[in-house]
């Protein structure tokens, strides 16, 4: 905004020209400095853009538990051996019931719950294939109630126990989540079983309870994520309508459906795989759709409690290919050294850390940007978030074989105390999660970037573009004025028209091109994934053309209409900058990427004509350099070049495939990134191909 | 001769040409607006706070005319507070339907149709002022007859813009009765500048009483009715006159030297009663059972002066009115609803009098900022009345940066609405955020339009000066 305020300051004066200027104020004549030099200051705040990014994991701050309610840990466990022992029986029952087929393992669990005397129900419901719904993007919550074709083929049975609290009054709850494949379940997601109920049959006894607590036993036949968001569904919008899916089994499911109040906090428990470790690993999972993530003080409560209280080993996902990546390391140690020599200047400042600790937490850091620019869900904590639930995964991997008795108990005695003390915390509160940044992103479990650091390195890389856009809007105004004397003709103040016409014409091919997939998806028959992009591409391409005959739009007519590149490439970078503004409130993660990418390539994208013809080595390099970023800016090519560093090579057609499929994840989960990629990158990389190869 | 009638073969041609066009695209946006209509309705418009404010939403039209079917006062239960005779008029349209749906199609064509016929109004709005335009500046003498073709057809262009503006589309296919109230203005405007005075009373009472702002365009209606159309400042004429002394040319430029017309004036004045009347009498007959006019004027005005709706929209006021403290609330009402009148009305009546229309450009713009419950279909008919100026406004400075300003807040206001009421990471302070960002715009695109308009006159004066010295 500030930049903002620079451009039309500056643009005043030098449009007063003919009139004495009074002598303006010190912000406007910065700004002025700032237009006039903006060759300069582009490169220094790029750079420094960067530079803030790389900055960022050393600018991390520990976490602190903010919510004063909270308190963790300030009560003794309550859990005994006997509860931890009722849930051994429960796996050992369970792995019997399975070995001797003796019906639906539901059932048997139902039993069990119902024997702690909770409220016991069952709910089906039908794996639904996700469809592409261009205009629900930023709607609330679907429904997923479809009525219409319900086959008994397939569909799953979640059971439900709820335990009323002897405190609440039954407004609130707090939600437990087992993901539990009931065909195939493996011995591991027993034991995630096992732990629920082990705390499930303390809460059923005691006195301090004053939120329903509800736990959900997911059928994760079809995925972790379409269960819970079923059930949350039917939660909290019920539909009264009967579902033709009752009558398929004897298990009777109708009108039970029960409730419990608000949802306070969703904790969604998973066991799975040995650790490779000896110590058992408590993995954190919390990024929902597009890059929302819970309050950090669920995290911190989950983290403070198994670190000093469990001893868990925690750790959140990081991207294993950077750890022994050698630049970084080079970084780090630069950094380092930067860091011991100001400590030595000053021993206040302590801004350096371990160069280990550096990549440790560049490689976290890069996966959290990773899944939040995604925008897909890690997990089923994703469907609370649409409610406005805070919720997170935990993924625990026992370091000991499934068949070990003794370290069995142990393990479920840790376990439900953890979970025991995060529900007493979550118990005490009175009011939703609100203290805590729902805006950050973890460099390891204990150490988060707030919003108000990491949009620092966004505001500086983005910074330039209102700069330059006003500097080229102005320098084009100026060769305008030049070239057309005709003064009747001469529209001052909108010469800018026409090019704004031309980015608009663009930026509609690529809202088309964007909802192309929903018709092609329409498309009867079966189609590979090869078909339909190569669908996808051929129509698109043939957009581009007509849009390129038909006169008035076509951004190479523009010689007809003396718009020179200079208002084009200023109207463009307006418009590039806008987008990643409003991208960067929608999902902060997919605007810093895509601001790595198109930053560069709109600040050095000029006709390369007029370079080829001054065969100077400086314009030469500049073409090429706007070249090269041209060609790496286009998202399929993107695309291929981060899946080649992961190491996965594509080339011709599959890499068309791999993309329609990357991209159909994209839409199916809702992603605002496939928006961002239709609307704001595809467009804006095509202005740059046109000014690029302006006939000028 | 010959060389000039064959200008004015060309120009006939080119005007056909025009119109031709106009045409074209005037039916190209109605067909935009059915597709829109006909799609799937998950795209529910109609609940966006941008669209519908509680005066505008048809959901609570159909409320309103549901509550008067089941023998209630249509004004019970706050839902609400629109004109009775409105509700005569769209309320039968809500409730056929297909399927016990009640069905929104119809109203939307009753929208579409308005939004056309005021496209035409403007159109015929913009044909007279381009003309008057185009005289004024062969008086002065700063029109010669080959630099005629560099005058803008500020009819098409500003009939065009409001047909095209998204505003105006959203605000039409979103289900809100914006449409119906910027015909209402559309219509008092046009009847002014073709002088149809009972027209011009007809349009403004009928403004005034769906939304009770355009009250304000009595003023440009009496100046227009009075002392004619926009011109330049008369002490121009008079230079030209002093200049020339020949005859003929004083004779024409008598004819600018015109007197106020305080005939027409109360002519206006007698059909406002009139029609106020008129609309009073209505009023009180589909009310009669329900607390009569009293009541109207206290769900209705009341509401809207005393800013009671706080559920948030584009404006400043539901803001700062639920932090305010009880005690002190009637003393900002009242100071809010005087700065409007006092700083903003009078001194600008004052300023720009030669320009009536402009002035009814202005009003609007400023009402559509400090409105209690503005919607974008407000910003859509200042922006179109804006574009009626096009040849006067040609240097306006800093377009491009409100342009973008402009799309970037209206793109915005959607995303921080999300942030706030659906993912529930911001709060209100974002969406307000960007409300009083948006009025900053809409600030300074009025502001820069006013100096544009004065620069452009200033200019006149000197091209004037200049000739009279030579």
């Amino acid at each position: 905004m500030a930049a903002d305020n620079r451009y039309e300051e500056e643009e005043e004066v030098r449009t007063d020209d003919g009139s004495p200027i009074t002598k303006p104020r010190p912000i406007v004549r910065l700004g002025i400095f700032l237009v006039a030099h903006s060759p300069v200051f582009s490169v220094v705040f790029s750079a420094a853009g960067v530079l803030a990014l790389l900055l960022l994991p050393l600018l991390a701050k520990n976490t602190y538990i903010s919510e004063n309610a909270l308190m963790p840990g300030s009560a003794r466990s309550m859990l005994s051996n006997r509860d931890a022992s009722d849930g051994s029986k429960l796996v050992k029952d369970i792995k019997n019931f399975r070995l001797n087929h003796e019906g639906q393992v539901q059932r048997l669990i139902g039993k069990y719950m119902s024997e702690m005397v909770a409220e016991v129900y069952y709910q089906k419901f039908q794996p639904e294939g996700n469809q592409f719904h261009p205009l629900h993007f930023f709607s609330g919550p679907a429904s997923y109630t479809l009525l219409g074709n319900v086959s008994c083929a397939s569909y799953g049975v979640n059971v439900v126990g709820i335990i009323r609290a002897p405190r609440g009054d039954g407004k609130e709850s707090i939600v437990l989540v087992t993901p539990y494949d009931f065909i195939n379940g493996g011995d591991y997601e027993d034991l995630s079983l096992g732990i629920v109920s082990s705390l499930f049959s303390l809460l059923s006894r005691v006195t301090w309870l004053s939120k329903d607590i509800i736990w959900l036993v997911a059928d994760s036949r079809y995925g972790d994520y379409r269960p819970v968001a079923a059930w949350l569904a039917e939660y909290h919008t019920p539909s009264f309508k009967v579902s033709d899916l009752l009558k398929c089994d004897e298990l009777n499911t109708a009108d039970n459906f029960r409730r419990a109040g608000t949802v306070a906090a969703a904790l969604i428990l998973k066991v799975d795989g040995r650790s490779e470790r000896f110590e058992d690993i408590l993995s954190i999972y919390a990024d929902a759709s597009n890059g929302q993530m819970p309050n950090l003080d669920l995290i911190n409560v989950v983290n403070y409690l198994a670190v000093h209280r469990q001893g868990f080993h925690v750790k959140v996902e990081k991207v294993v290919s950077l750890l022994s990546s050698s630049w970084l390391k080079i970084v780090g140690e630069i950094f380092e050294a930067v860091g011991k020599v100001a400590n030595t200047l000053n021993p206040d400042w302590k801004f350096g850390i371990p160069a280990a600790e550096y990549i440790e937490g560049s490689a976290t850091l890069a996966s959290s940007l990773y899944s939040q620019a995604l925008g897909i869900p890690t997990g089923p904590h994703g469907a609370f978030r649409d409610y406005q639930v805070d919720a997170i995964t935990l993924k625990i991997s026992p370091g000991f074989p499934p068949d070990s008795k003794a370290r069995q108990h142990d393990f479920f005695l840790r376990g439900s105390q953890l979970l025991e003390g995060t529900i007493r915390s979550v118990n005490n509160l009175l009011e939703k999660f609100h203290q805590s940044f729902f805006l950050y992103v973890l460099t390891s479990p204990s150490k988060f970037i707030s919003v108000g650091v990491y949009m620092i390195a966004f505001a500086l890389l983005v910074a330039s573009l209102p700069m330059v856009a006003a500097s080229l809007y102005v320098d084009g105004c100026k060769a305008l004025t030049k070239s057309t004397h005709n003064s009747a003709e001469n529209f001052k103040s909108w010469k800018w028209l026409d090019a704004a016409k031309q980015v608009f014409a663009l930026h509609l091919l690529g809202f088309i091109v964007t909802l192309l997939p929903y018709f092609i998806c329409q498309v009867p028959g079966q189609h590979s994934p090869r078909n339909r992009s190569i669908m996808w591409g051929t129509t698109s391409s043939l957009l581009l053309v007509t849009f390129v005959t038909i006169p008035g739009c076509s951004p190479f007519s523009s010689r007809l209409h003396g718009t020179n590149w200079a208002i084009l490439k200023s109207v463009t970078i307006s418009a590039a900058f806008i987008g990643l503004c409003l991208m960067s409130i929608i999902n902060f993660a997919t605007a810093e990427i895509g601001a790595l990418l198109l930053v560069p390539t709109c600040l050095l994208a000029q006709p390369i004509k007029p370079a080829l013809r001054s065969r100077r080595v400086k314009s030469l390099l500049g073409a090429f350099c706007s070249m090269v970023l041209v060609t790496i800016g286009f998202p399929v090519i993107f695309f291929a070049i981060t899946k080649g560093l992961v190491g996965e090579g594509l080339v011709g057609l599959s890499l068309g495939g791999e993309f329609w499929t990357w991209l159909e994840s994209l839409w199916a989960w809702k992603s605002a990134t496939y928006l961002y990629i239709g609307m704001v990158h595809l467009p804006c990389w095509l202005l740059c191909v046109c000014i690029l190869f302006h006939p000028s | 001769m010959k060389e000039k009638k064959k200008d004015d073969g060309e120009m006939a041609e080119e005007l056909e040409k025009n119109s031709y066009r106009f045409w074209i695209w005037s039916i190209a946006s109605m067909i935009f607006r059915f597709c829109i209509i006909l799609f799937p309705e998950n795209i529910n418009l109609s609940s966006r706070p941008e669209l519908s404010t509680p005066l505008t939403s048809l959901c609570r039209l159909a409320e309103g005319y549901w509550l008067k079917q089941a023998s209630m006062s249509p004004y019970s239960g706050s839902m609400y507070h629109g004109s009775p005779l409105l509700l005569s008029l769209l309320g039968p349209l809500t409730v056929h339907g297909i399927e016990g749906q009640w069905n929104h199609h119809l109203c939307s064509l009753v929208f579409v149709v308005s939004d056309i016929l005021s496209a035409v109004l403007l159109r015929a709005t913009g044909q007279q002022l381009e003309k008057a335009y185009r005289l004024n500046l062969r008086r002065l003498g700063l029109l010669k007859a080959s630099r005629d073709r560099g005058i803008l057809p500020c009819g098409d262009i500003a009939a065009l813009v409001y047909l095209w503006n998204p505003f105006t589309i959203l605000s039409c296919v979103g289900l809100s009765t914006s449409p119906i109230e910027n015909l209402a203005v559309i219509v008092s405007l046009y009847g002014a500048v073709t002088r149809r005075v009972p027209l011009a009373a007809f349009g403004l009472i009928m403004a005034t009483h769906l939304s009770l702002y355009p009250a304000t365009l009595v003023i440009p209606l009496i100046f227009l009715l009075g002392y004619g159309l926009d011109a330049p400042p008369r002490k121009l004429f008079l230079q030209t006159r002093d200049r020339e002394g020949e005859p003929g040319q004083d004779k024409l430029t008598r004819t600018t030297q015109l007197p106020f017309l305080w005939k027409t004036v109360l002519h206006f004045v007698f059909w406002v009663l009139v029609w106020s009347i008129y609309v009073l009498v209505l009023c009180s007959l589909s009310l009669k059972q329900y607390g009569g006019l009293e009541e109207m004027f206290k769900r209705t005005y009341g509401f809207i002066l005393n800013i009671e709706d706080l559920s948030p929209n584009i404006g400043v006021f539901w803001y700062f009115f639920a932090e305010a403290f009880d005690f002190s609330r009637n003393y900002f009402l009242i100071v809010f609803q005087i700065y409007m009148f006092l700083s903003i009305l009078l001194p600008l009546a004052r300023r720009l009098k030669h320009r009536p229309c402009f002035i009814a450009f202005v009003y609007l713009a400023f009402s559509s900022i400090l409105k209690s419950y503005p919607s974008v279909g407000d910003a859509a008919l200042y922006l179109s009345l804006w574009a009626l100026f096009v040849n006067e406004l040609t240097d306006m400075k800093h377009s491009f940066f409100i342009f973008c300003g402009y799309i970037g807040f209206s793109l915005l206001s959607p995303v921080m609405h999300n942030l706030w009421i659906w993912r529930g990471t911001g709060n209100a302070n974002f969406y307000y955020a960007n409300a009083m960002g948006y009025a900053c715009f809409q600030f300074m695109f009025v502001e820069e339009s006013v100096s544009a308009m004065l620069n452009h006159d200033q200019a006149l004066k000197k091209a004037t000066a200049e000739m009279t010295k030579n």
